[in-house]
């Protein structure tokens, strides 16, 4: 047989696939040809690629992630996904209950009957300077909506449940822009929020926005005073994927705290020799 | 999977531990960056809980999940372009003789590997360490069957001479560093 033929049955004969036969004719012809038996060497060398082990943190992340998820967070769930959930249709609105859902709900009809009143001067020609004024009603009730929906997530951050608060943590996710009061209420949950998922989630939330220098220097800062090694082990993570240019040496200076968590220390170390 | 499909989330908890480390190994050969890895395995989880529904019953879960993987890997190059980082010719060259003769081929073939086009570096992975048969590759890609070996072969041959440039220049480098003495090799890479 030719290489050609050997080369369409080679990838059956890698996975064990052919009849004792087709083996045969295949082993024949690897026997006198160099270039095909190399490929079959070639193949069974990548076993020597070790099987790398994800980090311990990894599980944590997911631990936190699935606490967020069923505390009713991540809010885009899809549409598909309503019909078919335990609670029926008008548990959706239990919600409404809470002041914050009242808040919500209010400013939910606050736009409603913005946008209708403006509906309505457009049709009843009470402005006569056009699409312009038109736009710019709309952009104001935008700028106003996306205020209150902060102000949400303010007060959120500050109940005294901890779901409530992982909540207001979520909330935050869905702004594209967060005002600096926001940014700044989270980085102070990172730091004193009484519940360890809230400040993993909250870290989570400002991992988005380390573009924001306010952000990046908050979150660094915030690893000398966490004292629960699930957060340390996530902020080591954090500082190692933005290449902090100072990861070094909060990492030393980490290191120096007697009484630290011996996952948190080898943690620390493995990044210390990851960046340099 | 049906349980997770129906909403409890408990059971996401065993398909973690059965699929993060394949998950995790699928990308870290495919990107080489390990924080990376980690972070696509979450966003494939978190996935897998948004999208629940649009899994059917009765076909092939391993499939999703590596759907799943594929496109979150995809949206988050797309996201964030690719750094220079994984550029394989940046990495230093590999020292004969500074490792096993085991560790040290194990290097070649991972560098050799980064050098090949993500297509068939994709393919190789699939087949060889995250264990799919062809007709669910075939599947994953949407192609023939036939299509999927014809890859394969080609892959593993741009693989085999890439490897083996590599093997060569990593001896010439041992050459010029017994011949030099002290000096480090440089030609560890072509």
């Amino acid at each position: 047989m030719k290489c050609e033929q050997i080369g369409e049955l080679l990838p059956d004969y890698l996975q064990g696939n052919l009849s004792p036969e087709q083996d045969n004719s295949v082993e024949d012809h690897l026997e006198g040809c160099p270039a095909c038996s190399e490929e079959v060497a070639v193949w069974k060398k990548l076993s020597l690629l070790p099987v790398e082990q994800p980090s311990p943190a990894s599980r944590v992340r997911f631990e936190a992630m699935l606490h967020a998820y069923q505390a009713g967070l991540t809010d885009q769930a899809g549409v598909g996904f309503e019909r078919e959930k335990r609670s029926s249709f008008w548990s959706a609105f239990n919600w409404l209950r809470s002041p914050l859902g009242a808040l919500a709900y209010g400013v939910a009809l606050l736009a409603i009957g913005a946008y209708v009143g403006t509906q309505f001067g457009t049709y009843f020609g009470m402005h006569t300077s056009g699409s312009n004024t038109h736009s710019q009603e709309l952009a104001a009730m935008h700028t106003e909506l996306t205020n209150m929906r902060q102000l949400v997530v303010l007060s959120m951050l500050q109940q005294q449940s901890a779901g409530e608060r992982l909540q207001g943590v979520t909330w935050s996710r869905r702004e594209e822009q967060l005002d600096p009061q926001i940014l700044s209420a989270l980085l102070h949950t990172l730091r004193y929020d009484g519940s360890v998922d809230v400040r993993l989630a909250a870290l989570d939330a400002l991992s988005r926005r380390s573009r924001q220098p306010q952000v990046h220097k908050g979150v660094a800062d915030s690893l000398q005073e966490q004292q629960s090694p699930l957060v340390q082990v996530a902020l080591i993570d954090l500082l190692l994927e933005w290449r902090d240019p100072d990861a070094v040496q909060r990492l030393q200076k980490l290191q120096q705290i007697p009484n630290l968590n011996p996952t948190v220390r080898q943690r620390a170390e493995w990044a210390m020799s990851k960046l340099n | 999977m049906l349980e997770v499909r129906n909403g409890a989330g408990e059971t996401l908890g065993v398909l973690f531990d059965r699929y993060q480390r394949p998950l995790y190994n699928f990308y870290s050969k495919l990107t080489g960056d390990r924080v990376l890895s980690e972070d696509l395995v979450q966003e494939v989880f978190l996935r897998i809980l948004k999208y629940r529904q649009s899994y059917r019953p009765g076909t092939p879960f391993r499939a999703w999940i590596y759907q799943i993987a594929r496109n979150a890997r995809v949206d988050h190059f797309r996201r964030a372009p690719r750094n220079v980082a994984l550029n394989p010719e940046m990495l230093p060259p590999v020292l004969p003789g500074d490792s096993a003769q085991r560790g040290q081929e194990a290097e070649l073939l991972h560098r050799a590997l980064m050098q090949l086009p993500e297509e068939k570096r994709e393919i190789l992975i699939l087949s060889r360490f995250q264990e799919l048969k062809y007709e669910e590759i075939a599947r994953l890609l949407d192609c023939e069957l036939g299509t999927v070996k014809t890859r394969i072969h080609r892959a593993l041959q741009q693989l085999r001479q890439v490897f083996r440039q590599l093997e060569q220049g990593a001896a010439a480098g041992k050459a010029n560093a017994s011949a030099a003495g002290n000096i480090p090799p440089q030609g560890g890479l072509q």
